[in-house]
């Protein structure tokens, strides 16, 4: 649908507040301390970037299905349900609504074990556990709770007619359409609209190949300040990274995890 | 499921019961529509989906709002928003008469609302009184979205009751596939008809050959220069060729020569020859439109 984001779910009921996040993830950060919250999402985030490229889908299903995951648990506790059947169901249900085209359940449980088995081995030891009946039913769960938003919209589009405007910069556009992936591991996507989000990325990526673009982003009419804390979260990530050792950490941080009630796993 | 209080049914709509209810929290007043849900590897159907979030996406004034979605045991519940009646029940409460300005302002809301739609590329295709709602503020909305397009148009009602051919246009009596925004102003051109006759049904026939024998009846039947390509239509059948002997004016002798003439405009048993949604809210007919209804903010915030 070629819609107005102004007028859009998206812009209306889905640009939350920091406040909201805090409130929201009281529970959770009483738990887990806010870095291993974040580590947690940078894991699943990575979990839905495989699955989705093992299915061969196009990287604007991908976000969308991350976006999902997202405000699922933006107004969820992670125990409410486990985040290794929510990933799957969210790449599920983007398939659909990007109009990709119906992927089979039976293709998406085995891409699934095959993924954990052979990827993600280093955080669980066991096989994927769960099945078509799941999904299905974490299917309903999560359309409630989305609201039924389910166009979202993405800083790609913006991001392709910003460095066209600058004047045809492969390289430019190679490296600010990786940060955006990598954006997707933050809050961004939560709090500032898909077209600063596209500004901010941009920018990171002319200060890393060191392009002087100051007075091109001087004449973009937006608000400076939110452009500068959207860099802020990325440049927290990349600087997190330095540091993390996804393969050594993670399996501690998911036994720490809050967890849905064993009765609930049918 | 605990959310709304079931008050009573509505009615029996063609994917299901529709019941009035209250939501337990804010006290307003909603209807919920059911959808039956086929059990298989899908899940929710892309079909429906796609309509869902664009319905979602669609606010204006004169659609009817989708609040949420529910699900239970296989069944998939649409919140909507609640009005008063539909136009066929407010035309059974008219008693034969019907005040012009109202007819002017429910066709106005009519064409505002299917230009929205059509601007985002949606079509109805199953427009009708029973689906269009009024409000107790005199406000008309489309309801029923891109439910039709989701589903199919249905042969026959989850009631098992027969579905109204009075509506469809020409092309669609014909077999074709090719739906454009063509095929709404066709059926809103009956409906303007009928709300000019407070409520007498245009073209009510009781099967495809009936129906189409009573639009050619009044209009004349269709010929390679008045339309082309109609005899390569799937379901096409030649009609004896009934010249037009009664005049618009004797079928809507309440309209006048304005009405008439974007009635006639709308009436054109060629898809390519009907006017569109837009063109029609600037026609000479809407010239005194009481401006309160004309310019009124649509798209809500």
């Amino acid at each position: 649908m070629a819609g107005n984001f102004w007028q859009s779910s998206h812009h209306q009921q889905w640009l939350l507040d920091k406040q909201d996040l805090i409130r929201e993830r009281k529970h959770d950060l009483s738990i887990l301390s806010e870095e291993e919250y974040q580590k947690i999402f940078i894991f699943f985030s990575s979990v839905i970037q495989t699955l989705g490229e093992q299915l061969k889908l196009r990287q604007q299903v991908i976000a969308t299905a991350t976006v999902y995951f997202k405000r699922f648990y933006a107004r969820n506790s992670l125990k409410c349900i486990d985040p290794l059947l929510l990933a799957p169901t969210c790449i599920f249900l983007a398939s659909k609504v990007e109009e990709f085209g119906v992927i089979s359940n039976s293709r998406l449980i085995s891409t699934c074990q095959t993924v954990i088995k052979n990827k993600f081995n280093y955080a669980y030891l066991q096989e994927f556990p769960y099945r078509t009946n799941h999904i299905l039913e974490c299917e309903f769960y999560l359309l409630e709770n989305l609201d039924c938003c389910l166009i979202v919209y993405q800083p790609y589009r913006p991001l392709l007619q910003l460095v066209q405007d600058i004047g045809h910069e492969e390289q430019l556009l190679t490296l600010a359409w990786r940060v955006v992936n990598d954006s997707l591991r933050t809050d961004v996507s939560l709090l500032y609209p898909p077209y600063q989000i596209a500004i901010g990325c941009l920018q990171i990526a002319c200060v890393i190949l060191q392009k002087d673009q100051k007075a091109w982003f001087a004449e973009l009419n937006v608000d400076i300040e939110k452009i500068q804390e959207i860099a802020r979260y990325i440049i927290n990530l990349f600087e997190l990274w330095k540091t993390y050792d996804e393969k050594k950490e993670i399996q501690g941080l998911l036994s720490k995890m809050p967890k849905p009630k064993p009765a609930q796993q049918r | 499921m605990q959310k709304y209080e079931k008050l009573e049914k509505i009615g029996e709509g063609t994917y299901g019961t529709v019941f009035k209810a209250k939501n337990r929290e804010n006290l307003e007043i909603v209807a919920l529509k059911r959808v039956r849900l086929d059990d298989d590897d899908e899940g929710v159907p892309s079909s429906a989906l796609r309509e869902i979030c664009l319905l979602k996406e669609l606010k204006h004034k004169n659609i009817v709002r989708l609040y949420d979605v529910l699900h239970s045991d296989k069944k998939l519940t649409l919140v909507f928003e609640h009005c008063d009646q539909d136009l066929k029940k407010y035309f059974d409460s008219l008693n034969g008469d019907i005040d012009p300005d109202v007819v002017k302002s429910f066709m106005f809301q009519l064409l505002r609302g299917l230009a929205f739609c059509h601007s985002n590329n949606i079509l109805h295709r199953d427009l009708k009184p029973q689906n269009l709602l009024i409000n107790k503020n005199g406000e008309l909305k489309l309801a029923d979205f891109g439910l039709a397009r989701a589903f199919g148009i249905p042969v026959k009602c989850y009631s098992a009751e027969v579905v109204t051919l009075w509506y469809r246009p020409p092309d669609v009596l014909f077999g074709a596939k090719l739906y454009t925004t063509s095929i709404d102003m066709w059926s809103a051109g009956c409906i303007f008809a009928e709300l000019a006759n407070a409520g007498r049904p245009l073209f009510p026939g009781s099967d495809v050959d009936d129906q189409l024998r009573r639009i050619f009846k009044l209009l004349g039947t269709p010929t390679d220069e008045t339309w082309s390509g109609m005899n390569q239509l799937p379901d096409y059948k030649p009609f004896p060729l009934y010249q037009p002997n009664m005049s618009i004016s004797q079928v809507v002798p309440k309209l006048g020569s304005r009405g008439r003439d974007l009635l006639q405009r709308l009436l054109v048993c060629n898809p390519f020859g009907r006017m569109s949604a837009d063109d029609a809210m600037v026609h000479p007919y809407f010239t005194d439109l009481n401006p309160s209804i004309k310019n009124d903010r649509c798209e809500r915030i």
